[in-house]
């Protein structure tokens, strides 16, 4: 597979160079190989052949990347589990993964009831420069995102959609060498993690990473600061936390400035382009499902950047996915017309990890082009220009974006209803002082002390899903539709405590 | 200022805006030992110290703030 041939290359060419920078640690490419190397022989002797898939806790150390990479090349895919979630969630997604080994770079074993194998301290052995055969059907990884019964759903990727997305990204003409400095600011179990190491990696390029007791905004202004970054893909919020402090940033060695997973503003945006004011800013969009990202749109500097309600467009499909807007019977609706965004194309995964209900529900096919196409909703309520960029409105069910985590709000609800016996409670996202989205929780009683059910929530659902504000409400007040008034509700939060 | 009447304010600050006394004042405590100080409520402490304090923190300075020593040091050296 060309991919990992490539990595391997690119690794095996840039030993002496820097491939990552943690906690203020260099590492060269060739301590990443001796430890790629390291964790090949214990897979080799500790996993099954048979295991397609293994488990991964999501520290932030060389370890953890080197395992990503030694089980790809052992021809094996890779399951993150973030040892800050609750147990039972992690539980959960191994059980649905059949997972039987967890790689984990830990000290002590984070999850015992399994195949444990520690890497942190292993022997070195020689190097091993031959990656497993893999085809576009092997599996690359397993995210698990948030799900509408509670039950997190699993998106695998193969290497056919993975090097289809790194082909795709490689046609957007953003150069990088061996001489750049990349930021990767995400969590492992969330996608946009893979293009923040991948990239650079297959470059020779260094990759930055935040350790997990760092505030992120101003641990990212330090790596801009100190290390002069040169590429940096965040998600918006962080602009949002970076804004009272805009005329202390200026990096000039910025040259790509990308932004992905939630809705970026332009206004934001143009107050951003003087912090880095040699950078080409670049808003891309796409979900899980279709491998990382998959439309793009280049900002442009002093002329007009077409927006909707103050949103940057979300620009256009990249080289290997098509994408169409759709009314509810799955007819393409007109030019400047309101439609669900569905995608199609190279990168779009085979479906859902044994889900066959929630597969039925959210891939179709259509004649595309003359040809019999499979699609993907993204349940993103989105109109097309004239021009073809694509204008991002909302979201047309009830998910919403928490810090840049993909959160199914009917999740919240469902366990706050199981909790608390006949109450209905109604979970929704409500912008804070700072303009980022937290989960603001109705409940349709009277006021009692929350304590006990916020307790029991974080012991199912990750921090950021956890309510940080609770109103009570005797009646919920209903829309025409009688169904509950979700914006009514929403009023509610609109004084916020820290005034 | 005192190191006591900061502490004393840093401590009103966080009980207004957690909504809790469940910790203990002292120079090594971290977010981490308190209930309910992540991220989020992160923000709306340093705005609230900020604002008690009239100062303004740079962004340089959030890095320092490891613990509540040092979160009183940065804020005795802005007053």
């Amino acid at each position: 597979m060309k991919i990992l041939d490539n990595l391997l290359n690119s690794i095996s060419t840039n030993l002496n160079n820097n491939a990552f920078c943690i906690d203020n640690r260099f590492y060269t490419y060739k301590e990443l190989l001796q430890k790629i190397s390291n964790i090949r022989a214990v897979i080799k002797t500790s996993v099954n052949e048979d295991e397609t898939a293994v488990g991964l806790i999501t520290n932030d150390d060389i370890e953890t990347y080197a395992s990503i990479i030694a089980l790809w090349f052992e021809g094996k895919a890779y399951v993150p589990i973030n040892p800050e979630f609750p147990i039972e969630r992690n539980i959960n997604i191994i059980d649905q993964a059949s997972l039987r080994s967890i790689l984990d770079s830990s000290n002590k074993k984070v999850i015992n009831s399994y195949n444990s194998i520690l890497t942190k301290n292993l022997s070195n052995t020689e190097n091993n420069l031959f990656p497993a055969k893999i085809s576009n059907d092997t599996l690359a990884y397993i995210f698990f995102t948030s799900g509408t019964t509670g039950i997190p759903k699993g998106v695998p990727i193969n290497f056919g959609n993975l090097s289809a997305f790194i082909e795709a990204h490689g046609s957007l003409d953003y150069t990088i060498t061996k001489e750049d400095r990349c930021l990767q600011m995400f969590e492992l179990t969330f996608d946009l993690s893979v293009v923040s190491y991948l990239v650079p990696l297959l470059k020779g390029a260094c990759v930055y990473t935040i350790p997990k007791n760092e505030i992120k905004y101003s641990y990212i202004f330090q790596l801009m600061e100190d290390y002069n970054l040169t590429y940096a893909l965040m998600v918006p919020s962080i602009l949002q936390y970076l804004r009272p402090y805009f005329d202390e940033i200026n990096c000039p060695s910025m040259k790509y400035s990308l932004f992905c997973g939630e809705a970026l503003p332009l206004d934001i945006t143009e107050e951003w382009s003087k912090c880095v004011p040699n950078a080409t800013i670049v808003n891309v969009y796409g979900p899980t499902e279709c491998t990382i990202y998959c439309t793009e749109y280049t900002y442009k500097r002093n002329a007009e950047n077409k927006n909707r309600n103050g949103i940057l467009t979300i620009g256009k499909e990249m080289l290997n996915t098509s994408t169409i807007i759709v009314d509810k019977n799955n007819n393409e609706v007109k030019v400047g017309e309101q439609g669900e965004l569905c995608l199609s194309g190279l990168q779009l995964t085979t479906g859902y990890w044994n889900n066959e209900d929630k597969n039925r529900e959210v891939f179709f096919y259509k004649k595309h082009k003359g040809k019999k196409t499979r699609f993907y909703r993204t349940g993103d309520l989105c109109c097309a220009e004239k021009d073809g960029n694509i204008l991002y409105i909302g979201r047309i069910d009830f998910q919403a974006k928490i810090q840049g985590f993909r959160v199914e709000l009917s999740e919240i609800e469902f366990h706050v209803k199981t909790t608390l016996n006949k109450i209905n409670a109604v979970a929704l996202a409500v912008s804070n002082n700072n303009k980022n989205s937290e989960i603001g929780l109705v409940l349709e009683s009277d006021t009692f002390d929350t304590k006990k059910l916020l307790d029991n929530l974080k012991s199912k659902l990750p921090n950021y899903m956890i309510p940080t504000q609770v109103r009570f409400l005797n009646t919920f007040p209903l829309n025409t539709n009688g169904k509950t008034d979700r914006n009514k509700l929403k009023e509610l939060f609109n004084s916020i405590k820290a005034a | 200022m005192e190191i006591n009447i900061i502490k004393e304010k840093i401590n009103h600050v966080l009980i207004s805006v957690l909504g809790h006394n469940n910790f203990e004042m002292h120079d090594e405590l971290t977010a981490n030992d308190v209930d309910g100080w992540d991220s989020l409520s992160h923000m709306i402490i340093l705005t609230n110290i900020e604002e008690t304090f009239n100062i303004k923190f740079k962004l340089r300075d959030l890095n320092k703030l490891k613990n509540m020593g040092s979160l009183v040091s940065v804020i005795q050296s802005k007053i």
